[in-house]
């Protein structure tokens, strides 16, 4: 049966392999001279202020074409499980369903138990090995820049973004192991019921994407209590402001980064009064346009004691985090594996 | 060997179709004691025909002691139907073929002398001719 | 001679739609059975039901005193080629040979390798490639092969066309000669099923007709033609299957153990073709005549 399963999974293989290939070659390439910048940038080792000077300077320094292959790495890592749960998954059993081959492949000598725990093994081992490995490469990879961000680095377009964010957090880690195994055992759960490739393909896709929708947006912040903290909008550094009302008698500040805490996740931010309270209303003594329009603004603001309190949940979670979202996609993909044996052994129709 | 071939229009069971053709064949010399008949497997296969059609026929004629199967090997001719008339067939041909060409010559047709043979031959047998 | 399949009230639905119903039969060993029916009739459904592909809804089935389809023992034991022989396009026939070697622990190389000579098939061909014959004796290769005690054809032929059939059944008989497997074929044409059945079963709107072995079918049913009569005046032992009237004759296909004594019947012999349409033709026209006989 094994044979048999490495056969059928000959054509995903191939593909598989050939991804593993351009990506090796393309950071085989580009790998060395971006880890020889950051040689030159002075960053390793640094202690003290000015690191976060000499970050910024080398990821000004990285241009454009990092920043693209930065991207389509990360893309395709985020697409891989998509991309399995519909090829490898979907097609699984509704194929065999659509084109009679079932008859064949279970009227043989073994079970259908059998036939389909190997085929789940051998595409489920395969689908979080590539997702794996391909993030893995591209960690190894982005590792100078990833090192530069914890510097307080910035400023570098989509370089900048910190392991929280949803898009560097579900390309990193392990969490795409979860998503592999996740996306692949939901294809060939779809297939199983919908028993049309095609179908089970839509369904995949869409379920699969709500739920890379919906779980950073609503599910993930929750997974530990997050922490709150009070701090002087003086020392903001990073904001969104927007002012408005009869001359400029409202305003909403939010914070963009934790001032020293670059790689904490930050929830949310809004603005307290003296009393904790939350506060929109400009202070009489701030409207006036000189103040309002400056960079006076915020130390008028503080000077009336108002503060920005922020949610976040601290960088030194970040693995907890990441262990708790595989191992909650790993949990559903064991629930639907589950539920597909259930199915094959059903001879309802 | 002999090689037998089925009518299927002819309303006759298969398996006495063998069995005619076999006791046809002993008449004409074609099989003789000792001879091997085509095994169960190739008739089964040759004519697809059920494997027990062949065999039903070949136990008829064992039962008839024309046949006689030796496991293993196959099924063997034993009895004669052809006898000393065989010897008769070589100058009765030669006459039938004579009277074919008269026959042919007075303008008969094909029905025409299938007919008229058919209908001498069962007055002959009516009367009982010995 | 225990039985092969052993049925008692089978009976299996789709939704609200019975695709058969109350099947009880006691199917011998050793014979090459006909199940014949016009489309739609039940036979995929039975054969399914057989092969374990499908659990029945009511009623009980029993294939070589097993369960269908319980475990690798009972698999092995038969064989089962669908309905258009489905194989897999992208793997070569030799890939297939692979597939029933790995599969099957019962697994007789020598005789697929022979059969694999014998039908002359480019080993290295995708499967997807080959004809309609030819994918039926690979199917028919892999089905035999593993040696199964019982082998289910839904169809065989079909779709092929006629010397295909033809080599088709011709290695089928083969098949059965020296491994002596018992056979369920299912076919609409009569005539194939001729030559190579020893048993038939009759099935027509999800029913079974009647099932026996040909030679005694043949032997009680009898084709009665005589002067105009109500087929009700029949004596008791005789059951009318099908009956056609003009206006002064009347031919009646009937079953019954005993002779037809009545002077007044020209008594003539069936074949199966005779019968089975007979069967056919009770189940869905039977109905529909006796109202147009009552109008006149």
């Amino acid at each position: 049966m094994t044979w048999l399963a490495w056969r059928q999974f000959r054509m995903q293989a191939v593909v598989a392999a050939a991804t593993l290939a351009v990506f090796a070659v393309v950071f085989a390439a580009t790998g060395p001279h971006l880890a020889s910048l950051y040689a030159a940038s002075g960053l390793s080792g640094c202690r003290g202020g000015r690191c976060q000077h000499l970050a910024n300077n080398f990821l000004g320094q990285l241009g454009g074409t990092y920043g693209v292959l930065w991207t389509l790495a990360v893309a395709i890592i985020l697409l891989a499980p998509a991309v399995i749960g519909l090829f490898w998954g979907a097609p699984l059993i509704a194929r065999e369903r659509e084109t009679g081959t079932a008859a064949l492949a279970w009227n043989q000598s073994i079970t259908r138990t059998r036939w389909l725990a190997v085929k789940l093994t051998v595409g489920g081992l395969g689908a979080m090995a590539l997702t794996e490995v391909l993030s893995v490469m591209q960690a190894w990879w982005a590792a100078p820049i990833g090192r530069a961000l914890g510097y307080g680095g910035g400023a570098a377009g989509t370089l900048s973004q910190g392991r929280f964010s949803a898009l560097v957090f579900a390309s990193h880690g392990i969490t795409p192991l979860g998503y592999a195994a996740f996306a692949f055992t939901l294809g060939v759960t779809a297939g199983a019921l919908i028993r049309r490739t095609l179908p089970a393909m839509a369904v995949t896709l869409a379920i699969f994407a709500a739920l890379q929708i919906v779980v950073p947006l609503w599910v993930r912040p929750h997974f530990f209590p997050a922490r709150q903290a009070v701090v002087s909008v003086a020392s903001l550094q990073e904001i969104s402001l927007t002012q408005g009302g009869l001359d400029g008698s409202s305003f909403t500040l939010h914070a963009m980064n934790i001032p020293g805490q670059p790689a904490d996740w930050l929830l949310s931010s809004g603005s307290v009064n003296a009393a904790g309270q939350l506060v929109s209303t400009t202070p009489a003594a701030c409207t006036a346009p000189s103040t309002e329009d400056g960079p006076n603004f915020l130390p008028c603001l503080a000077s009336h004691g108002i503060r920005e309190t922020i949610t976040y949940q601290p960088a030194s979670r970040f693995w907890a985090f990441q262990w708790t979202e595989t191992a909650i996609y790993l949990v559903l993909a064991l629930a639907l594996a589950g539920s597909c044996f259930r199915q094959v052994s059903r001879r309802r129709t | 060997m002999i090689e037998f071939h089925l009518d299927g229009r002819s309303g006759v069971a298969p398996y006495l179709q063998l069995i005619h053709q076999v006791r046809q064949a002993l008449r004409l010399g074609l099989l003789a004691e000792g001879d091997q008949l085509p095994k169960v497997k190739d008739v089964a296969a040759g004519l697809a025909i059920n494997p027990n059609t062949v065999l039903k026929a070949y136990r008829e004629l064992e039962y008839e002691g024309l046949a006689a199967a030796r496991p293993g090997v196959g099924t063997f001719v034993t009895g004669t139907l052809a006898g000393a008339s065989l010897a008769a067939h070589g100058p009765l041909r030669h006459d039938l073929q004579r009277w074919l060409a008269k026959a042919r010559r007075a303008g008969l047709d094909d029905e025409s002398i299938e007919a008229l043979f058919v209908s001498t031959f069962r007055a002959a047998g009516e009367e009982g001719v010995a | 001679m225990t039985a092969v399949i052993e049925s008692e009230g089978l009976g299996k639905r789709y939704r609200r739609l019975w695709a058969l119903t109350e099947c009880t039969l006691s199917v011998p060993a050793g014979r090459v059975v006909g199940l014949v029916g016009p489309n739609g009739a039940g036979k995929t459904t039975l054969l399914s039901l057989a092969s374990g592909m499908l659990a029945p809804t009511t009623g009980t089935i029993e294939v070589l005193g097993g369960r269908p389809g319980a475990g690798p023992g009972q698999l092995a034991r038969v064989g089962y080629l669908a309905q258009n022989a489905p194989v897999y396009a992208e793997l070569s026939v030799s890939d297939h040979l692979k597939l029933g070697a790995r599969l099957n622990p019962g697994w007789d190389a020598a005789l697929a390798a022979d059969r694999m000579k014998h039908l002359d098939l480019d080993p290295g061909r995708k499967a997807g490639t080959l004809s309609g014959g030819q994918r039926a004796q690979l199917a028919l290769t892999l089905a035999v092969a593993k040696r199964p005690e019982l082998l289910l054809l839904d169809e065989p032929v079909a779709s092929l066309d006629p010397l295909a059939r033809r080599e088709f059944l011709q290695d089928l008989m083969e098949a059965v000669a020296e491994q002596q497997v018992s056979v369920v074929l299912s076919s609409h044409l009569i005539s194939d099923l001729e030559r190579v059945c020893d048993y038939l079963i009759v099935l027509v709107g999800s029913r079974v007709r009647v099932a026996g072995p040909v030679e005694e079918l043949l032997a009680s049913h009898h084709l009665l033609s005589g002067p105009r009569r109500d087929p009700a005046t029949l004596p008791a032992g005789q059951q009318v299957i099908s009956a056609s009237h003009t206006d002064v004759q009347t031919t009646l296909l009937v079953r019954t153990a005993g002779p037809v004594l009545d002077p007044a019947w020209t008594v003539s012999g069936v074949t199966m073709e005779d019968l089975v349409l007979a069967y056919m033709s009770q189940a869905g026209l039977g109905r529909g005549r006796r109202h147009l006989e009552a109008q006149r």
